[in-house]
């Protein structure tokens, strides 16, 4: 792998850089005419660099960074697809880039994010959408709040919902911001939800709801998942879908079908807009009918009229972000569901699940698999077992060394020394091929020479990082 | 369009390998009444198909050849070198940078940005973003909550509305009471019960706070009350007084000025920062510098983890998981391709163009510049005829400025006007011309 | 994994079923977390302390101790006022780690209800649930 850069500030120089700066066309005053002078700052401390050492620096930046277009992301719950390059070809295009969201000529723009919601409404049985939240987390939040002001408008008061073990993180964590508190359900045995659990979780008449990822951060299908369903609405709460992992169910089954009432999808896990190293995301939110009146404004509907905005609405859980969501995002996942179309849709799914089990049956040949049967779009090995006590982390570095980016690692919690493998649809069977090879060296790496793997990575930029001394004394800027 | 790079023979190969006949059997586990017979769909469409298509929609949204118009989202030239970079796909298509060591590019960007907008601020630390100005408003918000464990909130009016609805939803979600105040009933509000007061300045309507003075009136008042600023368009910041010199406890902006396209108002870029006393509570992902365990070379990784949803799980103070993080990389280019002298100009040619804009406002007869203090690149103006305006800025193709009764009702007749260094002399001129047209027409009618 | 018998367990202190031990001198209880504690949280890197003058009940939770892959929380084994905090752990956390009965301590109580102490686990009773929670 390549080299580090120094410091993008380490390449100034002493002269100023103006190739950005239009003329100035208009007469001037001075300054301390306009401002007083006391709300003038002194010169910033950022240095004029010149254009070629700028452009330099992050090419040189991209050479030791990995991406999608690099080689395979096998992250659990990421779903690191391909992003296709019509979606950044046309997010470009003037008449969507060069629009202000308060314009009124925005009829384009309506439309689209109308005709998204329709068709994620296809696919997901819900049947009202918003595309404001821009990331899963925010759609979390958007949709307990919405359960929030569900109950509130009926002067019930619930304030708990319920999560398994194996949740991702930012669930328990969205609760706490709508107000809630949690009850952690165990998984069974086979990684499932205990129903006779969640009855009596239920039965204390305090839950609002069930924070539910199906298939599961285990890969898991729930089987009963309808009896689970039944169980939260028989008792008057309301069910929750986190779409993270609705890869393998595109075309096959819908959320709606399964009983839940409200539905985070990720565009850029399942929709294929780019991971961007961290964002921006998109995490639109649908709903059944009944809960429609408590999406956030502003809301697209469809009048005589044609394609307006409403934003009054008094059962409205209010606004959750300026403007109209990110409408870039949108944008992309929109170009990439016109592409696939219902067909193309379907073999997502299929396609997703055909990889992970391909990988599952030829890992599981060294690896430990705690839950041993089909999985849909991913599987969790684990450490257990491991030679000479390799753990998890030292696998993930040691694939770095051979130019893969590694699994995700620790979770779900539930597993202990997890490693959760997604490889998603657009992997060729070279590529997986080339992973499970790269898996079995590793393996005969941790019985005949493990320390090789306790050190690792040796090939990449910089070893393993003193995380603890970067915890302890932060050094968060130059 | 398909992505999937397998043929029929491969499949079948795969498909014997695991052990199944058909990929229909791999979905044994989801019973049988929930399998759907395909999605009522259209079909895909190849490149060149949906190219066409898009383009047809997008002819539906109008392009301006200049803009008046800004309201929390502004025009200004942004540097080839921003789309360059962003478009690099070993940084677009990459992941969050959890393995460090495969991930040294992307952590070293962010901490270059981090490392930038404390520069600019002043601040001690910037985390790594938010999704927006008006969610990380409303964060900060919940975190003064938090750090002082007080559950009032004071937002004075001249904050953008939206974020004020942002900051309301937010709050009533953690049962933290916010309150609406003007400016001037500032100091009667402030009790010891209050956890923060939120500001933003350059206001919505234009005003530039003398954020000193504002500072310590609410320290004065309420000892213990965090000042929070928030700021739409901080290419301000190449001029005005930055937060870390004004007593300013937590710092939040919209980014979109720094090198981010319009599109339709997002993505955007929650640019959030703080003191060092509050590095512990700050929500969002931070990248530290260290070195390596074995061996002496420096490093980027994720650091301060433990104050993420990942970990804490329901004890944590945000569920911010994935953020704005190519937005960050797109203002940390914009910001170098500038530079000091660049960013100075920037705001500077802000400044005079619309200083310019509104002498030439003083002169037409039936406007009103309603500002009394300095403002930015924004202000507002009393019109004869607002809709008449509007209409005249569209004719000659320049996107018009907000009416404000947008917002408040009780203001007609009262615009928004935006003025930025994209605003060419021609373009103000016809505006100058829109505004004495609409005059006119509001004559011809009495 | 950490044989149990090499962790300290010492004799005189009393124990929280939450992994805190509780020195007793008069009515003042000193607090800290255990070493089996420090040992499933790893490397500590930042503790935050209530402040001092404060009341709380016995159950709260006065203080976060964060290592760089979790967060764990100390639990107040009596009802009381804070009177004092080990300042020193700003800059040493690691003393948590290597001292956890001695420099590890964390905060000082002056305790209001003595029958809470007989509430508390003697050294038995609290290797018995370590024993439990390593399987």
């Amino acid at each position: 792998m390549d080299e580090k850069d120094s410091l993008i500030f380490d390449k100034g120089i002493n002269k100023a850089q103006t190739n950005f700066i239009p003329s100035l066309d208009v007469e001037c005053d001075a300054l301390k005419n306009i401002i007083p002078s006391n709300l003038i700052r002194e010169e910033v401390q950022i240095p004029d660099i010149p254009e070629v050492e700028i452009v330099r620096h992050f090419v040189k930046l991209s050479k030791i960074n990995y991406g999608v277009d690099t080689g395979i992301y096998p992250l659990g719950s990421c779903t690191m697809k391909y992003n296709p390059k019509i979606n950044e070809h046309i997010a470009r295009i003037t008449e969507f880039s060069q629009i202000h969201p308060l314009q009124e000529e925005n009829e384009g723009a309506l439309r689209l994010i109308h005709h998204i919601s329709n068709i994620l409404g296809e696919i997901t049985g819900m049947e009202g959408f918003t595309l404001q939240p821009a990331a899963g987390a925010h759609g979390e939040l958007v949709g307990l709040l919405i359960m929030k002001k569900f109950f509130e408008t009926k002067g019930v008061l619930k304030n708990k919902i319920i999560v398994p073990d194996s949740a991702h993180g930012t669930n328990p964590a969205s609760a706490k911001m709508a107000g809630f508190s949690i009850i952690e359900l165990q998984s069974n045995e086979n990684g499932e939800v205990p129903l006779d659990h969640l009855e009596f979780a239920m039965q204390q008449g305090d839950v609002a709801g069930i924070m539910l990822t199906n298939p599961n951060t285990l890969g898991v299908f729930d089987r009963q998942i309808k009896d689970i369903t039944e169980i939260v609405h028989k008792y008057g709460g309301l069910c929750y879908y986190d779409g993270a992992n609705l890869n393998p169910m595109l075309g096959i089954c819908r959320p709606k079908d399964m009983g839940f009432d409200i539905v985070h999808l990720n565009l850029h896990k399942t929709f294929s807009t780019p991971h961007g190293g961290g964002g921006p995301g998109s995490g639109p939110v649908g709903v059944t009918k009944e809960l429609i009146p408590f999406l956030p404004i502003p809301c697209i509907i469809s009048t005589e009229k044609g394609i307006v905005c409403a934003d009054e609405n008094s059962r409205s859980i209010g606004r959750i972000k300026a403007f109209w969501g990110n409408f870039g995002i949108i944008l992309r996942a929109y170009v990439y569901l016109l592409s696939l179309g219902a067909e193309g849709l379907k073999r997502v799914g299929q396609v997703a699940v055909l990889n992970a089990n391909y990988l599952r049956i030829q890992l599981q040949k060294r690896y430990n698999l705690p839950y041993n049967r089909t999985c849909q779009h991913e599987f969790v090995l684990s450490d257990k077992d491991m030679p000479n006590e390799v753990t998890a982390e030292d696998i993930a570095k040691r694939l770095l060394d051979y130019g893969f980016y590694a699994p995700t690692i620790y979770f779900p919690l539930i597993v202990s020394g997890a490693l959760m493998i997604e490889p998603t649809e657009t992997e060729s069977k070279n590529s997986l091929d080339n992973f499970i090879e790269v898996m079995n060296k590793i393996y005969n790496e941790a019985v005949n020479e493990p320390e090789i793997l306790k050190k690792a990575p040796h090939n990449t930029p910089v070893g393993r990082l003193d995380a603890v001394s970067a915890a302890r004394n932060p050094v968060l800027k130059d | 369009m398909d992505f999937i790079p397998h043929d029929d023979k491969t499949i079948a190969e795969m498909l014997n390998i695991i052990g199944v006949a058909k990929i229909e059997d791999l979905f044994k586990d989801v019973p049988k009444d929930l399998i759907i017979n395909g999605l009522k769909l259209p079909e895909g469409l190849s490149e060149p198909d949906v190219l066409k298509n898009l383009q047809e929609l997008g002819k539906k949204n109008k392009v301006y050849s200049n803009s008046f118009l800004g309201a929390g989202c502004y025009f200004h030239y942004i540097p080839t070198l921003v789309d360059f970079v962003i478009s690099r796909s070993e940084f677009y298509t990459s992941y969050t940078p959890y393995q460090a060591e495969a991930s040294q590019g992307y952590l070293q960007a962010i901490y270059e940005y981090q490392s930038i907008i404390s520069r600019l601020t002043q601040m001690d630390v910037a985390n790594a973003s938010m999704y927006d100005g008006s969610t990380a408003l409303a964060e900060a918000a919940i975190m003064a909550s938090i750090i002082t464990r007080k559950n009032q909130v004071i937002v004075l009016e001249g904050v953008h509305p939206e974020y004020i609805e942002v900051v309301k939803t937010y709050c009533w979600g953690q049962k933290i009471e916010l309150k609406i105040v003007p400016e001037e009933k500032l100091e009667e509000e402030l009790t010891q019960e209050v956890a923060a007061v939120l500001f933003q300045s350059p206001n919505f309507f234009g005003d530039i706070e003398d954020v000193l003075v504002l500072a310590n009136k609410i320290k004065e008042n309420a000892s213990n009350c965090l000042v929070i600023q928030c700021m739409t368009d901080p290419t301000c910041l190449g001029v005005l007084k930055p937060p870390g010199e004004t007593e300013v406890d937590i710092f939040v902006a919209e980014g979109q000025s720094f090198g981010i396209s319009p599109s339709f108002g997002g993505p955007g870029l929650g640019i959030f920062a703080t003191r060092k006393k509050f590095l512990r509570k700050i929500p969002g992902r931070l990248v530290g510098k260290t070195k390596e365990i074995d061996g002496g070379r420096e490093g980027f990784l994720l650091t301060l983890q433990a104050r993420e949803q990942h970990i804490r799980r329901e004890k944590a103070s945000s569920n911010i998981c994935t953020n704005q993080a190519l937005c960050s990389l797109s203002a940390l280019v914009y910001l170098v391709s500038l530079g000091k002298t660049g960013l100075c100009e920037i705001a500077t040619q802000n400044i005079q163009k619309a200083h310019y804009v509104k002498n030439k406002i003083k002169l037409i007869p039936g406007y009103e510049i309603l500002n009394t203090r300095p403002t930015y690149n924004e202000f507002i103006v009393k019109c004869p005829n607002i809709d008449s305006l509007i209409e005249e800025c569209k004719k000659f193709n320049l996107l018009p400025p907000l009416p404000l009764s947008k917002y408040y009702h009780e203001m007609k007749d009262v615009a928004l006007v935006c003025v930025t260094e994209s605003n060419s002399r021609e373009s103000i001129e016809k505006f100058i011309k829109a505004l004495e047209l609409a005059n006119n027409n509001k004559e011809g009618k009495m | 994994m950490v044989n149990i018998i090499e962790q300290e367990f010492p004799n005189e202190l009393k124990y929280l079923q939450t992994h805190e031990w509780v020195r007793i001198q008069d009515n003042i209880a000193t607090v800290g977390i255990t070493d089996f504690a420090q040992h499933q949280l790893g490397d500590i890197v930042y503790v935050e302390l209530p402040e001092i003058g404060i009341t709380f009940d016995k159950g709260s939770n006065v203080a976060e101790i964060e290592s760089v892959k979790a967060v764990g929380e100390l639990v107040m084994p009596l009802s009381g006022k804070i009177l004092e905090v080990n300042t020193d752990l700003a800059d040493n956390p690691e003393s948590v780690n290597s001292s956890p009965y001695g420099t590890g301590w964390m905060v000082k109580i002056e305790f209001s209800n003595k029958s809470e102490i007989d509430e508390l686990l003697t050294v038995e009773a609290y290797k018995e649930i370590v024993e439990a929670e390593k399987e």
